[in-house]
């Protein structure tokens, strides 16, 4: 097994990936993941193996440069001879090229890779960007060309990795070049009119059963792909079961109350918990209900790539007051669930009636709840991983 | 019955607006322009004229510039009087430059400024989510600029460009922005030249001498004269 040296990728891999592994990180547009291929081969350079780019995107000199930015350095090991180029962009806008190989035609892309994995016996290559070499060659000469590198990579031990971005492509296509890998990583945005994370997920494996799980991470400058726990944001109006709900929710929990004042302990800064379920893990944050509170309400959407939203069903009254809070935690602008709660009360409305008097949209799941008793929290869960995965 | 309000925008083009719309402003909010037409009949030049009408106003414009950096933007936008400066600084102009590196121009990074490369969409779209992400924070309204087509075919497959241009209007739509993309007749193949022409919302050419809405959405098709002067496009 070799490391990929991405945070918890290896661990959802069963420890890493099969020596002479392909493997493809598929991307929807927008999402940050050149970084993926170059962390791999970056760790694997500094732990001795041999390595090559191909690139078809920018000149060898923006990729050590954007290389430098991670804080790698790739200049050292092309030095020593320990990493090379497969340029197939320089000749393109007639520039020079001192790539170890240049390509200046695509009908030699297949014979320069060939060549450039027997150079790198038990090393890896990287293959950025597999879409533009589609757009090139055609559909079927481009999977037809990537079974023979496979393959050559199996004979050399070498592991290939592949950059995609997912244009709108045909569906089989897709899965033809899927299956033509030992192993494919989806690279998924979280969005609501705008991306507000990303995430990665195995989709397969061939040497392990991979969990499902979606992992948050962001790029940064230096230091590449770095995994982060999300937030979560809990709101709605004074009463409406706020502090149950994250308790529910949560593993563990913390809240700051104020139970000498009143029979009915409030929360007067923040719940919160910590979350995992099924492999997804978060921090939730629940918060107070009373408007003199609302400047929490900024400061916690802002961060949160997902929200619940509880309201009290046998208290219409308060919807308005809800709706407000999704506004003032910007939470129009992150995907979120709604939490019909005391659904077991005289006068809880229904779910539907909730969307009518709410005049919300049939895109925001409305889930009824008996949050005391722990009855609809799972599927309001459910609901709103749907909406973050995304399918 | 519900009655939508349909949000027109100004073109920045004097006499365009009045010409389509009662002075209403040209562009019906949140869709997509191509301006087409051969070269040097000033393509570029209505796309500064439409960015800067945002700016004056306060819609932050997001221009992907394959043709011009900064600096070259610059100079041919105060070729005409106007002053870019001012909206690099309070950042609602935000730039994605990608021709600079391929220049290999040195420029200072700016939280407004994004350089990419003509050859890697991929990047493009990562800074293109970048910047909208920035924008929609603090405006609900904004302009796009795409400004050209034709230099992103130039140095990848057409059918590749079709793709990412049909990811652009996407994200542009659903970010609550309005967009103008130039393009130059007869540089791609038919075929191509006419899946830009289905997946736009409107389509202006421009001939050097006249101007004609070939489609828009709210409005009939016109055709009218005008002039590039030293104050830009002025449509009789």
């Amino acid at each position: 097994m070799k490391r990929t040296y991405i945070p918890k990728l290896d661990d959802i891999l069963g420890g890493g990936i099969i020596d002479n592994a392909s493997v493809m990180f598929s991307a929807v547009p927008g999402v940050d993941y050149e970084a993926f291929g170059y962390q791999m081969l970056n760790g694997r350079l500094r732990d001795g193996d041999k390595g090559f780019v191909f690139t078809n995107v920018a000149e060898p000199e923006t990729i050590i440069y954007e290389f430098r930015s991670y804080g790698w350095n790739l200049e050292k090991f092309l030095e020593d001879n320990r990493a090379f180029f497969v340029d197939g962009t320089s000749p393109f806008m007639g520039l020079p090229s001192d790539a170890k190989y240049s390509i200046e035609d695509y009908s030699q892309v297949e014979e320069a890779i060939l060549e450039a994995i027997e150079d790198v016996p038990d090393g890896i290559g990287v293959i950025n960007n597999l879409s533009t070499l589609i757009d090139y060659l055609g559909e079927d000469e481009t999977i037809n060309i990537i079974k023979k590198w496979n393959l050559h990579g199996k004979k050399y031990n070498t592991s290939l990795v592949y950059l995609f971005t997912k244009w709108d492509y045909n569906f089989d296509l897709v899965q033809n070049l899927k299956k033509s890998m030992d192993c494919v990583v989806e690279i998924k945005t979280i969005e609501e009119r705008v991306i507000i994370g990303q995430g990665f997920m195995v989709a397969h494996s061939s040497w392990s059963k991979p969990s499902d799980t979606m992992v948050l991470f962001f790029v940064v400058q230096p230091g590449g792909v770095k995994v982060y726990i999300p937030k979560i944001l809990v709101t709605g109006p004074y009463n409406a079961g706020k502090s149950t709900f994250v308790k529910k929710i949560s593993k563990r929990s913390v809240s700051v109350d104020r139970k000498a004042l009143s029979a009915f302990p409030t929360t007067i800064a923040l719940d919160i918990g910590h979350l995992e379920y099924k492999g997804f893990i978060a921090d939730v944050f629940g918060t107070p209900g009373q408007e003199r509170f609302d400047l929490l309400l900024d400061v916690l959407g802002r961060e949160s790539v997902g929200a619940f939203i509880i309201v009290d069903s046998t208290a219409p009254q308060t919807f308005a007051r809800a709706k407000e809070m999704i506004r003032k935690a910007k939470a129009e602008a992150i995907p979120k669930v709604l939490v019909a709660n005391k659904q077991d009360l005289p006068g809880a409305l229904s779910p539907e009636e909730i969307r009518e008097k709410m005049k919300l949209g049939e895109d925001i799941p409305i889930i009824p709840a008996i949050v005391t008793e722990g009855k609809g929290v799972t599927d309001a869960l459910e609901a709103l991983l749907g909406l973050l995965y995304g399918d | 019955m519900v009655i939508e309000l349909i949000v027109r925008i100004s073109s920045g083009i004097p006499g365009l607006d009045e010409l389509m719309g009662d002075g209403g402003g040209s562009f019906v909010d949140n869709t997509v322009t191509l301006i087409y037409g051969p070269p040097k009949v000033g393509k570029s030049i209505f796309s500064y004229q439409f960015a800067y009408e945002g700016l004056r106003n306060d819609e932050p414009c997001l221009y992907i510039s394959t043709d011009y950096g900064l600096k070259d933007m610059e100079r041919n936008i105060a070729n005409f009087g106007w002053n870019l400066d001012e909206y690099i600084d309070n950042e609602t102009f935000y730039l994605i430059d990608a021709i600079s590196t391929i220049a290999g121009v040195e420029v200072e990074s700016k939280p407004n400024y994004f350089l990419a490369s003509v050859h890697n969409p991929t990047d493009i779209m990562v800074k293109l989510g970048m910047a909208i992400r920035q924008i929609t924070s603090k405006a609900s309204r904004f302009r796009s600029v795409l400004d050209s087509l034709t230099t992103l075919m130039a140095f990848n497959d057409e059918v590749l460009i079709v793709r990412v241009f049909t990811v652009y209007i996407m994200r542009i739509k659903e970010s609550g922005g309005t967009a103008i993309v130039t393009y130059t007749e007869g540089s791609a193949s038919c075929k191509v030249e006419n899946m830009l022409k289905a997946i736009v919302d409107n389509i202006i050419h421009l001939d050097g001498e006249n101007l004609t809405i070939e489609a828009m959405i709210g409005g009939g098709k016109i055709k009218a004269h005008y002039d590039i002067t030293r104050e830009g496009i002025i449509v009789d």
